[in-house]
Order: C-alpha cells, then sequence, then structure tokens
C-alpha cells in the first residue's frame, strides 16, 4: 500500500499517549478490563461508557487506589459484536492478565463472554445489558442494571398507579431490551387491570415514526409506553409534538441522555421515564459523578455512563474488601457487597444470580432537563428473579 | 387519517427519492454500485452542521452541502472511479464499501459519536405551518423534494448535458465519436447526483434534528433496493419506486405485517416479488 | 497456543470456509452475491435448533445443517437466474435482510434472544475442548480445500467459469447457464452451511445481528481482497482481513478506519487483489517460481 506511511506518525502519537497513560503512578497497577462498542453502530454509547469507566478509576486512583495500588483500565473496542467480543475476551484474560471486568458492552455480545469469564474463573460485572442469560452463565458473572422485566414492570407501575392511566400503547424497539420491556409492561398492566390497546414493533434505528404516531392518535390512550434509545426516543417524542399526540409519552432509561432533550427540544418536556440515575440525587457519590463528568467532559452524564461508572465501583469495593487481586476472592468479594454506594442508587446487595437490586428511578423532563419525579421501591417488583 | 398517513408516505417517498436519484444517475452512466453514495449524504449533513455557523437559514445551508458533496463527488468519480473502469465491476463496489466504511469512521473521529442537532431556520416560517393533514415540517422537506426533483428533471430533460449522458449511457466511444466529452459529462452527473444527496443530508438532518455518524447505512441498501425497483438507471422509475415504498411502509408498519416484517425489510420484500415478476424492476429496460 | 490464538485461529478458519464457498459463486460462476451472511445464518440455526431442541449431535447436526442451506441456497439459485448481475447483486442484499429479519422476528428461532446453550461437540464420550476443537475446523477447512480443487479440475468446474467468463459464448457451446448457475449456488452455500454450523457450536450463543448484511460484506471483501476467482486469494484475504481486527485492536478507536482504508487503498490501487491472477505480487512469484522450474511448466494455471 502506498500511502501506508502516513498512518506511522497516527500510530506513534497513539501508543505514546497510552504508555503515558499507564504509567502514572509508582506501585504496581491492578489491572481491569473493559469492554465498550467504541466503533459502528452503538459507538456513542462506548463513549459514555468508556469515559464513565475512566473517570470512575480516575476518582479511585486519586483517592489513594486499592491500599495504595492504582487500577489501571485496559479497554478494548468489540463493536457491539459477538465474534469480536469473545476475541476481546482471551485477549483481556490471556494477554493482559487482568484480574476483573467491565462488561460495558450490548447483550449479544455480552451473553457471549459471559461463559469465557465464567470458566476462566475472572469476575465480570455487566453494565447495562439486559438479557436474562448473562449472568445465568455462573456464579461470576454479576450485573449492575436493571433487567429488563423489572424496569418494563416498573413502567407499568408507574403508567397504572402513578399515571391513574385506563388505557395504555406500546411502542416497542425490535431488540432483545425493547422486548424484555414489553413483556414487563404487559404483565404488570395485566396486574393492574388496565388496558393495552395496541402493541406496535419497530426496528432499532427508526427515523420516521409519522405513521405509527398517527394511529395512536386515533386510538388516543392515557400513556405511550415507549422503549428505545435516545435518537429513537427524540424522533418519537419530536414527531408527537408536530402530529399532536396529546397522551402522556412514557419512556426508559434508553431515553435517559441529554442528547435526547438537545434532539426533541420543547417536546421533552414532561416526557417522564423509568430508569436509575436520579439527577437531584443528593448522596456525594451520585453528585461527585455528575459532576466531575460535567467538568471533565464538558457534556451531560447518562445513564448507560452512570450504570458502568457503578461497574467499576464495584469491583474497586471488592478489591478493597478482598485485599488481593486473586479473582477468586475479588468474586467473593463482590457477592458479598453490601449497600454499596453508587451513582445509580444504593447496590443493596447481589443475589445468588449475581442480579443487583435497587430501586428504580422515575424521572420527568421539566425547563429542559431531567428531575426526580417519583421512586418505584416495591420489592415485589424491583426484586430480580434467584435463577 | 388516511390522508394523514398518505402524507406521511409520501413525505418518506420524497427523502427515498432525493437519495436514490443520484445512485440512480451514476448508475446510468457508469454502471457502477455506488455505496458510498450513502456517505455523501451524510457528509451533506455535517456540512450542514457546520454551514450554520455562516447562517442558519436552510437555503443557505443546502446550497453550500450541495456545493461541497458535489465537488467530493467528483473527486470521488477522478480518484476512485475512473482508473478502476477497466477492472471486474466488483472491484468498484468493494472500493466504494471501502469508502463508506472510512467516511462513517471519519465522521465519528471528527464530530464524535453522539447525534448532533441540526436547527436551521425555515424561509417563510414554512416550518409553522401545521395542519391537521399535514405538519410543518414535513411541508418543507415535500416543497425542497419537489424543487429539487424538478431542477433534477430539467438538467437531464432540456439541457445538452442531459443529453450527453444519454449518449454515454448507450455507449462510451458511441458517444464520444459524437463529439460529446465524454469525461466532463460523467463528471457533472457525479457533480449532479453528489449535489442532490448533499441536499437530501441537510433535510433529513433538519427533519429529524439529528446529523450522526451512521446515517448513511439504512439509506445505503434501502436506496439500492429502490434503484433496482425502479429499474436501473431509470430516473423516472425511481422517483416513482421511492414514492411508493414510502407509502406502502407507512401503511404497513401500522398493521399486523408489522409485527413480523421490519421496515427496512419491507423495500426488499417488494423488490424480490416485483423481480420474480419483473427481471428488470418495474420500470426497467434490458 | 492460549485460548486467544486459538479463537482467532477457528474464527479465521471459519472465514476461510465462508470465503471459499462464496468464491465459487462469484469467483468461478460470476453471480454476485451480497447476501452470503444469509446461508451463514441458515447453517448456524439448523445446527443450533437440531442440538438444542432435538439432541442431534453436532456430527450428524453439521451434515443436515449443510444439506439445508444448499437446498435454501439451490432457491435463491434459482431466482438469480431471472436476474442480470447488478439486480442480482441487490436482490441478495435483501435475501440477507429478509432471512435475518425471519430470525428476529420469529420466536421459533429465538427472536431477538437468540438461542444460547449450544453444546460442543463430543468425540467418544468426551466434550471437545477449545484447543481440541480446532483441528476439527482446521480439517474442514482442509475438506473445503480438497473439494474445491477437485471441483475446478473437473467438468462442472470448467462448465461453471465458462458460465462465469462468458455467459452467452458458454450458453453457444451448448452449457445450460440456469442449471449451472444453481449448481454454484447450491455449492457456495453448502461452505456456509458448514461454517454456520461450526461457527454455533464455537460460540455456544448465536443471535441475529451475527449474519447481517455487514457480515456479508466482510466475507465478500475477504474474497476481492485477496483476490477473486482463486482459491489462494479467498484464503488468504480471509487471513489478512481476518486478523487486521485483532492486530488493530490496540489502535481501539482508529481500529474500523485503518480496515475502511485497507480495503480502499488495495482496490484502488491492487484491483485484483493481493495474489489475484494478474496482481503484481502473484506475477513475482509465479516469475520467481517460473525460473526455478522448466521452462515448459511456467504456464501451468489453476493451482492453488
Amino acid at each position: 500500500m502506498r500511502s501506508s506511511g502516513r498512518w506511522v506518525p497516527l500510530v506513534a502519537v497513539i501508543l505514546l499517549v497510552g504508555l503515558l497513560g499507564t504509567t502514572a503512578l509508582g506501585a504496581e497497577p491492578i489491572k481491569v478490563g473493559l469492554h465498550a462498542p467504541l466503533t459502528g453502530f452503538a459507538a456513542a454509547d462506548g463513549l459514555s461508557v468508556r469515559q464513565s469507566v475512566e473517570l470512575a478509576v480516575k476518582q479511585v486512583n486519586d483517592a489513594g487506589g486499592i491500599n495504595g495500588r492504582p487500577i489501571q483500565l485496559v479497554v478494548y473496542d468489540d463493536r457491539a459484536d459477538a465474534k469480536e467480543a469473545v476475541a476481546v475476551a482471551y485477549k483481556l484474560i490471556e494477554q493482559d492478565k487482568v484480574v476483573a471486568v467491565v462488561g460495558g458492552s450490548y447483550s449479544a455480545p455480552m451473553r457471549a463472554v459471559a461463559p469465557i469469564y465464567q470458566q476462566a474463573g475472572i469476575p465480570m460485572v455487566a453494565g447495562f445489558a439486559v438479557h436474562p442469560d448473562i449472568t445465568r452463565a455462573g456464579d461470576f458473572v454479576f450485573r449492575c442494571g436493571m433487567l429488563g422485566p423489572i424496569e418494563g414492570a416498573a413502567a407499568g407501575e408507574v403508567a397504572g398507579n402513578v399515571l391513574k392511566a385506563k388505557t395504555a400503547c406500546q411502542m416497542t424497539m425490535d431488540n432483545d431490551f425493547g422486548r424484555a420491556l414489553a413483556e414487563g409492561f404487559r404483565k404488570r398492566a395485566g396486574e393492574l387491570g388496565f388496558k393495552i390497546l395496541w402493541e406496535s414493533l419497530y426496528p432499532l434505528g427508526e427515523q420516521d415514526f409519522t405513521p405509527y404516531i398517527t394511529k395512536l392518535k386515533q386510538l388516543n390512550p392515557d400513556v405511550v409506553f415507549t422503549s428505545g434509545y435516545y435518537n429513537e426516543a427524540a424522533q418519537f417524542c419530536k414527531q408527537a409534538k408536530d402530529l399532536g399526540l396529546k397522551a402522556q409519552i412514557l419512556g426508559e432509561e434508553g431515553f435517559d441522555s441529554p442528547k435526547f432533550i438537545e434532539i426533541a427540544g420543547k417536546a421533552s418536556e414532561g416526557v417522564i421515564i423509568v430508569t436509575n440515575l436520579n439527577r437531584d440525587d443528593t448522596r456525594p457519590v451520585a453528585k461527585a459523578f455528575i459532576e466531575d463528568y460535567r467538568r471533565l467532559y464538558k457534556m451531560e452524564p447518562d445513564m448507560v455512563g452512570a450504570s458502568n461508572f457503578d461497574a467499576l465501583l464495584v469491583i474497586a469495593d471488592a478489591l478493597r474488601r478482598a485485599g488481593s487481586t486473586d479473582p477468586r476472592a475479588i468474586r467473593d468479594a463482590i457477592a458479598a457487597t453490601k449497600d454499596l454506594q453508587g451513582a445509580t442508587g444504593v447496590i443493596r446487595r447481589f443475589n445468588k444470580l449475581g442480579e443487583s437490586t435497587k430501586p428504580i428511578q422515575v424521572q420527568i423532563v421539566k425547563d429542559g432537563r431531567f428531575r426526580y419525579f417519583a421512586e418505584v421501591g416495591d420489592p415485589a417488583i424491583i426484586t430480580p428473579p434467584e435463577k | 387519517m388516511f390522508w394523514q398517513q398518505l402524507v406521511n408516505g409520501v413525505t418518506m417517498g420524497g427523502i427515498y427519492a432525493l437519495v436514490t436519484l443520484g445512485l440512480t444517475m451514476v448508475y446510468g452512466v457508469l454502471r457502477i454500485l455506488h455505496i458510498s453514495h450513502a456517505g455523501v449524504f451524510a457528509l451533506g449533513a455535517y456540512i450542514g452542521v457546520v454551514a450554520l455557523r455562516l447562517s442558519p437559514n436552510l437555503v443557505v445551508v443546502t446550497l453550500l452541502a450541495m456545493l461541497v458533496c458535489g465537488l467530493v463527488g467528483v473527486l470521488m468519480q477522478r480518484w476512485l472511479y475512473r482508473p478502476l473502469l477497466g477492472s471486474s465491476r466488483i472491484v468498484p463496489l468493494i472500493a466504494s464499501i471501502g469508502m463508506f466504511t472510512l467516511m462513517e469512521d471519519l465522521f465519528r473521529l471528527a464530530a464524535g459519536p453522539y447525534v448532533l442537532p441540526l436547527p436551521v431556520r425555515v424561509p417563510f416560517g414554512l416550518d409553522e405551518v401545521t395542519t391537521s393533514v399535514v405538519t410543518g415540517n414535513q411541508l418543507v422537506v415535500l416543497s425542497s423534494a419537489v424543487i429539487l426533483l424538478v431542477l433534477a428533471w430539467f438538467v437531464i430533460n432540456h439541457t445538452r448535458l442531459g443529453l450527453a449522458w444519454k449518449a454515454t449511457e448507450q455507449d462510451f466511444e458511441t458517444a464520444a465519436a459524437f463529439g460529446v466529452n465524454v469525461d466532463r459529462a460523467v463528471a457533472m452527473n457525479f457533480l449532479l447526483g453528489s449535489a442532490i444527496a448533499g441536499a437530501a443530508g441537510v433535510l433529513v438532518g433538519f427533519y429529524y434534528n439529528s446529523v450522526y455518524p451512521t446515517m448513511g447505512s439504512v439509506p445505503a441498501y434501502k436506496a439500492m433496493a429502490i434503484a433496482v425497483l425502479g429499474g436501473l438507471g431509470n430516473v423516472w422509475g425511481t422517483v416513482i419506486a421511492a414514492l411508493l415504498i414510502g407509502i406502502i411502509e407507512a401503511f404497513l408498519v401500522i398493521s399486523p405485517v408489522g409485527l413480523f416484517l421490519p421496515r427496512d425489510s419491507i423495500a426488499f420484500v417488494a423488490l424480490i416479488l416485483v423481480l420474480l415478476l419483473r427481471p428488470y424492476g418495474l420500470f426497467g429496460r434490458r | 497456543m492460549g485460548l486467544y490464538q486459538v479463537t482467532i485461529a477457528i474464527t479465521i478458519g471459519i472465514y476461510i470456509i465462508l470465503t471459499m464457498g462464496l468464491n465459487i459463486i462469484t469467483g468461478y460462476t460470476g453471480q454476485v452475491s451480497l447476501g452470503h451472511a444469509a446461508f451463514f445464518g441458515v447453517g448456524a440455526y439448523a445446527s443450533a435448533i437440531l442440538s438444542v431442541r432435538h439432541g442431534f449431535p453436532f456430527w450428524a447436526a453439521l451434515p443436515v445443517a449443510i444439506i439445508a442451506t444448499a437446498l435454501v441456497g439451490a432457491v435463491l439459485g434459482a431466482v438469480s437466474t431471472r436476474l442480470r448481475e447488478d439486480s442480482l447483486a441487490i436482490t441478495t442484499i435483501g435475501i440477507n435482510f429478509v432471512v435475518v429479519s425471519v430470525f428476529k422476528y420469529s420466536s421459533f428461532f429465538g427472536g431477538a434472544l437468540g438461542i444460547g446453550g449450544i453444546r460442543y461437540p463430543s468425540f467418544f464420550g468426551h466434550m471437545l475442548t477449545k484447543p481440541e476443537y480446532l483441528p476439527v475446523v482446521a480439517a474442514c477447512v482442509a475438506l473445503g480445500i480438497w473439494f474445491d480443487r477437485r471441483l475446478v479440475r473437473s467438468w462442472l468446474g470448467l462448465a461453471l467459469r465458462a458460465v462465469g467468463q462468458d455467459e452467452a459464448a458458454a450458453e453457444s457451446l451448448g452449457v445450460d447457464s440456469p442449471r449451472f448457475k444453481i449448481v454454484a449456488f447450491m455449492i457456495g452455500t453448502a461452505y456456509a452451511g458448514a461454517a454456520g454450523s461450526l461457527y454455533a457450536h464455537f460460540m455456544s450463543f448465536i443471535s441475529p445481528q451475527d449474519f447481517g448484511f455487514p457480515m456479508s460484506i466482510s466475507i465478500i471483501s475477504m474474497a476481492v481482497f485477496g483476490g477473486l476467482g482463486t482459491l489462494r486469494g479467498a484464503i488468504l484475504g480471509s487471513c489478512v482481513l481476518g486478523l487486521a481486527p485483532e492486530v488493530f485492536r490496540p489502535l481501539v478507536d482508529y481500529r474500523n478506519l485503518m480496515y475502511g482504508a485497507m480495503l480502499l487503498l488495495m482496490m484502488r490501487f491492487m484491483p485484483q487483489g493481493l495474489i489475484g491472477d494478474g496482481s503484481v505480487i502473484w506475477e513475482r512469484i509465479r516469475s520467481l517460481f517460473a525460473a526455478r522450474r522448466l521452462p515448459g511448466r511456467a504456464d501451468e494455471r489453476g493451482g492453488v
């Protein structure tokens, strides 16, 4: 290739920056791995994950590290692809010899690597991947984020008991996340006895919601429960306002990004979401996360980042309590996590399956910001399954 | 509800038509599946974001994007496609895919992976004219699409350039023998096709108020399906196919069909069904 | 060899089988297919469903998956006989999308959650480990190479190449081109079916997005990158582009960019592919060997 020489300076700079970054502290660092989808369709989430986990590492190291030793983060891109994630997992285990891993990628890649970490005996804490089988890989796999059906049930609770809806419609994104949410919402609706008039399925990445909204207008439900990531969410709300949809829009954690408000503009006002990050949280950990993130990256933090920030805190906390870097000891320490203060709330404990229990936050957009609206703490709803 | 749904469909159809038009024009003269056309489309939107600093006016922003995208299109033709004309036809296709991948990643590295807004100001306050059937934003997209399509129609049917394209379409050598400057005709073809893709990028960016690196991914293959459906190289067949797909999508996604057929596959199912009956597309010729 | 290297080797082995299959369809027979991943998926899902739900051992699921995929391939082959080359290329993209939609929207195929719990093959009651699975994949690659060589030297291979080079001329010589196109699709997709089965049992979990259009693009890029229409090109292209993501991995953010740039520059400056017929490197290798050999054998073609 003729012009390959042009890349040499670029490569050199990247390697140099990498080297400088890794030799900041004197004591031998503890290596923790991170999967993130830094390229491809999920690149925006990947960057949020990376920045948040790097922030968590910085906070831990600035506070003296783990008993004097700093954490060193090893980040690889898996493009949200299962094949690549498998290679990344082995690279982290065998070449980088990490002692624990933050699984900050989507469901399919995390589902593929969970058995690998289980077999290798390296603890993995998944951030926001929702596939139920991830934690079923075994006792080395944990999850910080919420399970889809639980989040959906919480949305059903908000629709039925807080908003007193009699009728609802569902706009469901066609991936595992959307389907899991829809299942939870449907179940809770049945329990509370409000009626679901229409359930629609739309493809991930959809931009044009006008056909769906036109039909929703005609059905005129009290609440529309919509799943989607921030771009789909913003399009839906924006077009719903343009077309004059009157129903209350109820979203989920995928909406939880400053980009949602930026793109949807005024159409985001009054939208209610179930999520795990409370912007009005006064606990020091949450405040430090939100404020440091703003200062360091000149942008607003989001839920995706917060979940993975907490995943690293879980590992750091376990490292401290384990007092060793033996992966088995770290696993046992994670399993014994108790009332850990995280950005997304207090992680009470991990159950036998490795799922965490946290109250679910309900936020509303007011004056262009997410604000506290309610909290769903009913154990009947938020307790994850044990097997 | 029927009329509003029809407007929804026609609006999408208009967007599809703008994205596909350049593709089918390029195919008409060069017989190349120009996948990176979708990269030019996304580039248009990014140029729009940059141009906002000069002027928030939709017309100014669109013209700037058209200019830059047109030039980039010509550069692509000169640097990438012209040297490859002699090789097997899959070579420019793979090169084009490489170029598209490269462009998507350049956008991401230059502007970040997050969605950027494109808050342009629309002349005459057209985007505020909302009625029960059509929203202001739809009106903006529809009228812009009509203007651009009429422009393309005029160039193709009523100028010497259009005539030169028709001659080149048949055969490079005969066209040259009749005094057509083939090289220039091909370059102008890329210029116009890419400029329209750039305009489409701005319009889509405005309509959804969002510009992001992978915004060309869905158009990349959906436009291909529409181009084949309309008969590759047939400009008017393409426009009609685009409108049809837009309308069919609008009505199908809210029907029970939407529960087992994703929207982005509808164009392909239509394509496969039509090709089984008419191998050259709806309006294609041999 | 650590599990990391084993994983990469197995992945590349699967790519080689996929690319060899596509090379038969697109390289030898000239039918551009941009939907090869669909057949990869058909093989993977067939094998996964047989082994998870019906208790088939890998050794039985593999051949059934191959046959099932070849049958689906025959249908596409039949469609292809009606289409001109560029329409065919786009239609194959369509086939890819429709097949993935079926996997994703139908609960029979596990829907968006995919299918998990696919086990590694057992050999006389012992479940193979990852390093032990590598020879299985390698054997399949070897079998694929052997079959390809047999095919190229047979009258069928000649007929396929004749259709690929000039369909009209082939027909005037009495070659029934539609029939040979269907045969080419069946053989090529059978390779994809084998690759799919190997992939499903290797990953133990499959989901629809593993078999999408981007995967098809990867496969055809490998075939063209190495040199379309040659077995050696298919193999080398799979190795180079299969390794590229791992080699570039430390670049993190710039990884995909390098991949695109490599593809673009390769096509732009070496359109015949790395070692395709007529490429600079291959001509040099050939002349090197020709100088050493007896002069009379220098023009032997069709070799690896």
